[in-house]
């Protein structure tokens, strides 16, 4: 091969990679453009990788229905666990990809830094008129008093619990802390774990010291009064609290290693009925219809408040409960219309809340009572009936109210503190140490 | 052809790629990450820049940091001295073994390097649980029940708990590598030193550890830089707890950058966790600097 050929060979190749390169690219913005004017293609980022049960199923349902009454719409879904799906979120925020809908956690630390960005569109009032969202359940979805987000849920805490575990062993289910107490002795001298708790995860105990700090004051503002003020650490009842909590520790009131434990292991201690109760949210409603779990286990499951304590003011009533998933729509996306066409024919109480509930899959955001038609589960019945007794309600629970630093510092502290690696004293000087440092 | 590879145009053009692939993948994020690591970017918006504050925060206040830096040198010496000896040792009976056995131990030892390490960490959380956990079982047999421990549960268990995890992960590969490096001594030395009076013991202690020097110097430092990196067993097992007890490097930048939406501040850490793994091999090349045998 002479030179020349060989320069001109060389070329040709180079030149023949570069407009194949530059082809695929147009290719991509040629197929999207004309695509918008035949079908239009929503891209739906869903935090909820199982389609099959849950509350997956209930989203996969609604989307399969609205593609099957608009078949001009597309819908692409793209689901990741929430980890991976904050992960993920970043990522497309970072480089201005925000898919068309999304799912948000409706904190200040995951939602407000997405508000203030711009990056969510407005929902007007008017659009979710009859749509029964109550204004404090939207609170936490809004900025500057503008709506960006619509919950999806009802979160509340309640202590589920083993009718079966507590009838053989002749233990009553406990109605004051003390009462608690004494159960979780007698379980453990059965050998029986008196709570399953997924202590690895953090959040939960962080969400049980503050079902302490309320069941000891009454006052569900109190703690984050103490951190906004900053004057936790010489506050007696935060101090009370968290000695409650780690004596629930010393008397084994969780199972054994709790604090390596994950959600799945103390959902499946719990429902391998190895533990006599567990505490957790309400989202766990679909565990009285699970066909995974043993029949056994889904005739002794039930719900109860949490414990009040003797010489505090908390009544059982006085819940922790807000409002956490949910969507909204993207700011810059291209099929923004119909993409909150979509947010709105889901969110209509007539889809989510009303089929959800009905197939027991959800406890939706909106008022569900009017849907309720006597079949429902214990648990949907007893998770109703403790919810619509509620006499005060927390709202965003303390270590999600604030940054996400401060999240993921308390909840670490929390779990420091059932691992016994600082005293209930120390904890509290962390947490003032980490409000001077978080909290403006 | 020649000439055309000889003309400096073709040169260039031909390292353009690589020098382009090294630049964007590997350049300009560093120098990105150094410049991030002085921001207190969170991800979502724009970033400000404000200087060393990142840096002086870690150094002089993140007792965390410091606690991971510790528990993954813990590791690192754990893997230098615990894991290293007992594979070099097993290396050797596997060479002298010989024969088919040679072959079916060789491939034993190598299968937890082939299963995904998700897959072994959930095994060993089940080994561990203190309820239905193989440990815990094994000791109340033995009647050394008061031994049992919540093992990844418990303050003073866990890191320790963690680190055997990973010896046992990463066993084979340290295994694999001395016994290829046994396999590249040549028997006559041996057959030399015996002739000279040399045997047992001083057979390895004269012939092939100051033979394996090279193979040792690489297995180390492999070994300190995993240490340095070692991120999914924690993440799989403990992520760190209880509190920071078990926390790692690797793993913190992740949840400083990930949970708590620090990027900023978790890109400061990578630059210090960067000059930390630079400081820790220039080190280990200190130690080793020695002349090499030749043979």
């Amino acid at each position: 091969m002479s030179k020349r050929t060989l320069k001109v060979f060389i070329s040709v190749l180079l030149v023949t990679v570069m407009i194949v390169s530059l082809l695929a690219g147009f290719q991509g913005t040629f197929t999207a453009s004309a695509s918008t004017k035949k079908t239009v293609e929503i891209k739906f980022f869903s935090n909820l990788p199982d389609r099959t049960s849950n509350q997956g199923k209930l989203e996969q349902m609604l989307i399969d229905s609205y593609m099957k009454a608009n078949p001009n719409v597309k819908i692409k879904v793209e689901a990741l666990q929430d980890e991976p799906y904050k992960q993920k979120f970043k990522v497309y925020v970072a480089t201005n990809q925000m898919p068309d809908i999304f799912m948000v956690w409706g904190q200040p630390s995951f939602f407000l830094p997405v508000m203030k960005g711009g990056y969510a569109a407005e929902i007007k009032p008017e659009q979710i008129k009859n749509y029964g969202f109550k204004t404090s359940s939207l609170k936490d979805f809004m900025y500057n008093g503008k709506i960006y987000g619509l919950p999806r849920n009802t979160d509340f805490m309640v202590l589920y619990y083993n009718k079966g575990l507590f009838s053989k062993y002749n233990v009553k289910v406990p109605t004051t802390f003390s009462e608690l107490l004494d159960a979780a002795k007698v379980f453990r001298k059965n050998g029986i774990a008196p709570i399953a708790i997924n202590g690895k995860d953090k959040w939960i105990l962080a969400i049980l010291y503050q079902e302490l700090v309320v069941k000891e004051s009454g006052d569900q503002k109190l703690i984050y009064d103490a951190i906004s003020k900053k004057s936790v650490s010489k506050n007696q009842i935060l101090l009370k609290a968290a000695k409650d909590l780690v004596e629930l520790v010393n008397v084994g009131g969780f199972q054994d290693a709790f604090v390596a434990a994950d959600y799945g292991a103390a959902n499946n201690l719990f429902a391998q009925e190895k533990a006599a109760m567990y505490y957790m949210g309400s989202w766990e409603v679909g565990m009285a219809a699970n066909p995974n779990f043993s029949d056994s286990f889904k005739k002794n499951v039930d719900a109860t408040y949490f414990p009040i304590i003797s010489g505090g003011k908390g009544k059982k009533t006085d819940i922790l409960a807000w409002h956490g998933g949910g969507y909204a729509v993207s700011a810059n996306s291209k099929v923004k219309n119909e993409a909150m066409k979509l947010l709105l024919y889901m969110m209509h109480p007539t889809r989510w809340a009303k089929i959800g509930w009905q197939q027991g899959l959800v406890v939706p955001g909106q008022n569900w009572e009017k849907f309720m038609t006597g079949k429902e589960t214990v648990l949907q019945k007893k998770l109703t009936q403790i919810f619509s007794s509620a006499t005060s309600v927390s709202g965003t629970v303390w270590q999600d109210a604030f940054t996400p630093n401060f999240k993921t510092e308390a909840e670490t502290l929390c779990q420091m503190l059932v691992a016994k690696a600082i005293t209930p004293e120390k904890f509290l000087s962390k947490i003032e140490e980490l409000a001077k440092l978080e909290v403006k | 052809m020649q000439k055309v590879l000889s003309d400096k145009k073709t040169i260039l053009l031909l390292v353009l790629p690589g020098l382009l692939i090294y630049t964007f993948a590997i350049l300009f994020p560093i120098i990105l990450s150094i410049y991030l690591g002085m921001t207190d970017w969170s991800g979502i918006g724009k970033p400000n820049f404000i200087g060393l504050e990142n840096f002086k925060k870690i150094i002089f206040s993140d007792t965390t940091f410091w606690k991971s830096l510790r528990n993954a040198i813990f590791l690192a010496l754990a893997y230098v001295f615990v894991q290293h000896p007992i594979a070099l040792i097993f290396a050797i009976m596997i060479d002298k073994i010989g024969g088919k056995p040679e072959k079916v131990f060789r491939t034993i030892f190598f299968i937890p390097c082939v299963i995904p390490v998700v897959v072994t960490s959930r095994m060993w959380v089940s080994l561990y649980d203190p309820q239905y956990g193989l440990i815990n079982k094994i000791l109340d047999f033995l009647h050394l029940g008061f031994l049992k421990q919540q093992w990844l549960g418990d303050m003073k268990t866990a890191l320790i708990s963690v680190i055997i995890i990973c010896m046992w992960q990463g066993f084979g590969w340290a295994l694999l590598i001395y016994y290829a490096g046994l396999k590249g001594i040549p028997e006559e030395l041996y057959e030399a030193a015996r002739i000279d009076g040399a045997t047992g013991f001083k057979l390895y202690t004269k012939i092939t550890v100051p033979l394996l020097k090279p193979v040792i110097k690489v297995n180390f430092t492999i070994a300190i830089i995993y240490a340095l990196k070692q991120m999914e067993t924690v993440y799989l097992t403990t992520n760190g707890g209880p509190g920071d007890a078990s926390q790692f490097l690797a793993n913190y930048l992740y949840i400083r950058a990930f949970n708590s939406y620090q990027y900023g501040y978790a890109n400061a850490i990578s630059v210090l966790f960067v000059i930390a793994c630079l400081a820790v091999n220039i080190f280990f090349q200190k130690i080793f600097k020695s002349e090499n045998y030749e043979f």
